[in-house]
């Protein structure tokens, strides 16, 4: 296969790229935080003044803030720094700037800090050790709540032939992107302006307005190249922060976490346990109970999103008459939780695989073919009653079992090879809005997010463009602009840049084609061609330079312009089943079916991924390069998942493995080869046809490492990640 | 006390940094000091292999260099290849192979690997190549793109 070489990669390759850890301004300042000593306490006294004392140095915590305040309020849940009680280990109390990084990090260990300490929750296990048997009675740790049943299910339950009942768990991972938070802040004339290294600037620039309390249009966000996100940086961190210290210092102020503050700080993902309970009757799935317990650390807005959005993927995508799911979003003194790529999904996917296997084999049936018979199809209704839209899942399943045959016949002693499916919906609903401007040369992309390593931004608006128009995608150029001077968009994320921002591109080509055909004078909307290096509008036997056709203003601007917008709407799911709490519909559906060969060592535990295949409906594959390289990374972050990542908590929730050699991520000899196939003709809602593809290739991937362990000795590891230590004991042999 | 200057050959050029405190990194004067942010500040503690430089010619993490420690030896980044017969082709294969997502562990694979063709040629075995870059991370393409850009570098110094 040919790759058509990146826009971006020459640049990248050479080390020109400027990230957010490399900006650099003149007079700038460097900013450190202070963080707090324990998980959870009441702040007795700060004292800023040995950290004043120093030549430069500008400190700053909770009483800097008010006064600046001339809009409203900030966001009460969540002010910049604490003014009496932390809640998490690290927790930003104060800040300082200085001239030097090292003279900040002095400075910043100089600021005095008691806390008196107060109790610490810190394991979900030791909080509710009676969970599921008995409920939860402490509504102060329960920072969200949702509940939803259809059908009898006791009655379901209670006639069944078979009922299977298990309890999964599953760590806290974190996200790894390999660029850690940094940004740059200047207040200037009213003006609050930040570089950040973020996912979404107008999402950082929303963020931002509401933990300072001043309007959004005194803010700009600048967003740089971002190294690596995968969620991370989705929302605003440090923003707030170095912008309050560049607005006390008068100076511009660089704001970045080392790796270990990433770790200890940033949003990551945290620890769950999940009950699955099925009811079979006559080798049919009769009804379902899921429950979940998700900690969601200290608690933020958006926390019932998270528990609302996750519990969806509990249920699996299966035919399912009557359930009942239930989950609590239980507060904690570990930092907030944040998404990561496809939140909670391959989690809540390694539960119900590996549960439904279970479920199979009990009732003496091939997991695979019990999977594929309750398998949606389009058209069928999902538990909460939304219709199935084109979804190839049952098609990528055919062939991932068929690859599982061939290599279970060739599998030597002590292999496995397991199947697995996932399924997801791309984050279309999110707006976005695009700008075009054609000029004689070429055709620009006007818009506000950053390319974050994906390709989405970059490649995949690009060929948006380029189909549309019929130019070649070497005439189609992206111009990233800051939040002040873009058009609207919501961010990189929810693989939703090709599907909805990349639906605004074409919904702008389409109206800058209308308005060509006007200027040609033809009954209808014109092409895109070059002729003798000149762009040229073309309707039938018509064609006219862009240089003849634009008017004076757009030759003095540099090009006809056009715009386009997408705001999409979810589905629509069974209010009446909602007994408390938000659910959410699905935009779309997509999926994959996942299969690994591993080999397990019977004396350590310890797993080997010997080949992988993976098939993804990801409806018309726009970018075949692109998409290929978001499954060979997507499928790589999820080995991770599946085997050795895992944050460690202590019990009075310290992370004891803030650190690359002890959070273990894929090395390059750890990734075994890939195949990957993309089933075709299941359309989704993007442009062409196309479904988002950054999430999916990681949802499936631990439960089908799971069931490969399984399938290779037997053991049957209901914890994430599968270290050597737990199959062992799966193994009885520890 | 003030600490003596630094010498340092720096993509062919030689060099005396003064002002270097003795805690400094090579990772920090190259950055800071020098400006040649080529070499991507990751971990800070030799887990993630982003700001591999050459020292003497072979790979080495510039996080883990005291600048001092340094003196006297010749120090190539990412900026310094230009021009370079091995850096150069190292540089084409990778953007041949579409081998980066974000870019940021880029220079670091790309600096590694033009050390080991540079020390081995086209005779080091391929497995051994790959084992020699494992402690540099990617977390965006699963490295399936990066080895094909060791496989076609490797190929193209034969």
């Amino acid at each position: 296969m040919t790759v058509a070489p990146r826009p971006d990669g020459p640049d990248k390759i050479a080390g020109r790229t400027i990230f957010g850890t490399d900006l650099e301004v003149p007079g700038m300042l460097w900013g450190a935080l202070v963080l707090s000593p324990v998980a959870h306490g009441r702040i007795r006294s700060l004292d800023l003044t040995s950290a004043r004392a120093h030549p430069g140095v500008v400190a700053i915590a909770s009483d800097d803030v008010p006064g600046l305040v001339e809009h409203r309020m900030g966001d009460p849940e969540r002010p910049p720094f604490p003014r009496e009680e932390v809640t998490y280990r690290h927790q930003p109390i104060a800040a300082v700037a200085a001239p030097s990084r090292a003279l900040a990090r002095e400075a910043a260990r100089a600021v005095r800090v008691e806390v008196d300490p107060l109790p610490i929750a810190g394991d979900l296990d030791e909080l509710f050790p009676e969970w599921p048997s008995s409920r939860i009675e402490d509504p102060s740790r329960v920072a969200a709540h949702v509940h939803a049943r259809k059908g009898e299910v006791e009655r379901a339950f209670h006639e069944a032939e078979t009922v299977v009942a298990e309890t999964y768990r599953t760590a806290g991972i974190h996200q790894v992107a390999l660029e850690p938070h940094a940004c740059v802040a200047e207040v200037r004339d009213g003006v609050w302006r930040v570089q950040s290294s973020t996912q979404s600037p107008f999402g950082a620039r929303e963020d931002t307005a509401s933990i300072l309390g001043i309007p959004e249009t005194s803010i700009v966000v600048d967003g740089t190249w971002v190294g690596g996100g995968f969620g991370g940086k989705g929302a605003a961190l440090l923003e707030p922060y170095a912008l309050l210290l560049a607005r006390a210092s008068g100076r511009p102020v660089r704001l970045a976490l080392s790796y270990a503050e990433e770790f200890r700080l940033g949003r990551s993902t945290l620890p769950s346990v999940i009950r699955m309970e099925t009811a079979v009757t006559a080798g049919e799935i009769v009804a379902r109970r899921v429950r979940l317990l998700l900690d969601v650390g200290t608690s933020l807005p958006g926390r019932d999103f998270a528990t609302g959005y996750a519990i969806g993927f509990l249920l699996g995508p299966y035919r399912t008459p009557s359930f009942e799911v239930e989950g609590y979003a239980v507060r904690t003194n570990k930092p907030p939780l944040g998404p990561h790529r496809a939140p909670f999904a391959p989690q809540a996917t390694f539960a119900v695989e590996s549960h439904l296997e279970s479920v199979a084999r009990e009732v003496g049936v091939d997991p695979v073919e019990f999977k594929a018979r309750h398998l949606w199809r389009q058209g069928d209704r999902t538990p909460f009653g939304q219709r199935v839209t084109p979804f190839g899942l049952p098609a990528a399943l055919e062939r991932a079992r068929a690859t599982a045959t061939r290599w279970r016949q060739a599998a030597p002693a002590r292999h496995g090879v397991g199947v697995a499916v996932g399924f997801w919906s791309t984050s279309t609903g999110a707006g976005g809005e695009a700008r075009l401007c054609l000029s004689p040369t070429e055709l620009t992309i006007i818009e506000g997010e950053r390319e974050i390593g994906s390709g989405s931004v970059l490649i995949g608006l690009s060929q948006v463009a380029s189909r549309r128009t019929g130019l070649p995608i070497e005439r189609v150029r992206v111009e990233y602009r800051d939040s002040s001077r873009a058009p609207y968009d919501a961010g990189v994320f929810g693989s939703r840049t090709v599907g909805a921002l990349g639906r605004a591109v074409d919904e702008a080509a389409v109206a800058l084609l209308r308005t060509l055909g006007e200027r040609l004078s033809a009954p209808g909307p014109a092409t895109l061609e070059v002729r003798d290096g000149e762009i040229v509008a073309v309707h039938g036997t018509t064609r006219r330079p862009v240089s003849e056709i634009w008017t004076e203003e757009e030759a003095r601007v540099g090009g006809i312009a056009a715009e386009g917008k997408h705001y999409g709407k979810s589905g629509e799911i069974d209010e009446h089943l909602v007994r408390d709490g938000t659910f959410y519909a699905f935009t779309d559906f997509t999926g994959a079916a996942h299969v690994a060969e591993v080999a397990v060592d019977p004396e350590t535990g310890s797993v080997r991924v010997v080949r992988y295949a993976a098939f993804h409906d990801a409806g018309v594959v726009i970018d075949l390069p692109s998409a290929r390289a978001q499954v060979e990374g997507g499928v790589a972050m999820g080995l991770g998942t599946a085997l050795t990542e895992e944050s460690i908590w202590s019990d009075d929730a310290r992370l004891l493995n803030a650190g690359l050699l002890d959070y273990r991520i894929p090395t390059l000899g750890e990734v075994p080869p890939i195949e990957i196939e993309f089933v075709e003709g299941f359309p989704g809602a993007g442009p062409f046809g196309a479904k988002g593809l950054g999430e999916p290739p990681i949802i499936p991937v631990p439960a089908t490492i799971a069931s490969a362990v399984r399938d290779a000795c037997g053991a049957h590891v209901t914890e994430l990640p599968l270290s050597p230590e737990r199959v062992a004991r799966g193994l009885k042999l520890v | 006390m003030t600490e003596p200057s630094v010498h340092l050959t720096i993509n062919g050029r030689s060099m005396a940094i003064a002002g270097v405190p003795p805690e400094e990194r090579l990772l920090d004067t190259l950055r800071w000091r020098l400006g040649l942010k080529g070499t991507k500040e990751g971990c800070r503690t030799g887990g993630c292999g982003a700001c591999t430089v050459l020292r003497d010619d072979r790979p080495a993490l510039s996080c883990l260099t005291l600048t001092h420690d340094a003196e006297g030896t010749s120090i190539t980044t990412i900026e310094g290849l230009e021009g370079d017969p091995v850096g150069e082709k190292v540089r084409a294969a990778f953007d041949a192979a579409g081998a980066l997502q974000c870019g940021y562990c880029t220079p670091g694979f790309v600096m590694a690997l033009t050390g080991l063709l540079r020390e081995g040629g086209s005779s080091i075995p391929l497995g051994e190549l790959l084992e020699d870059l494992g402690g540099n991370l990617c977390r965006c393409t699963g490295y399936a793109a990066i080895v094909r850009a060791v496989r076609s570098a490797r190929e193209a110094l034969a």
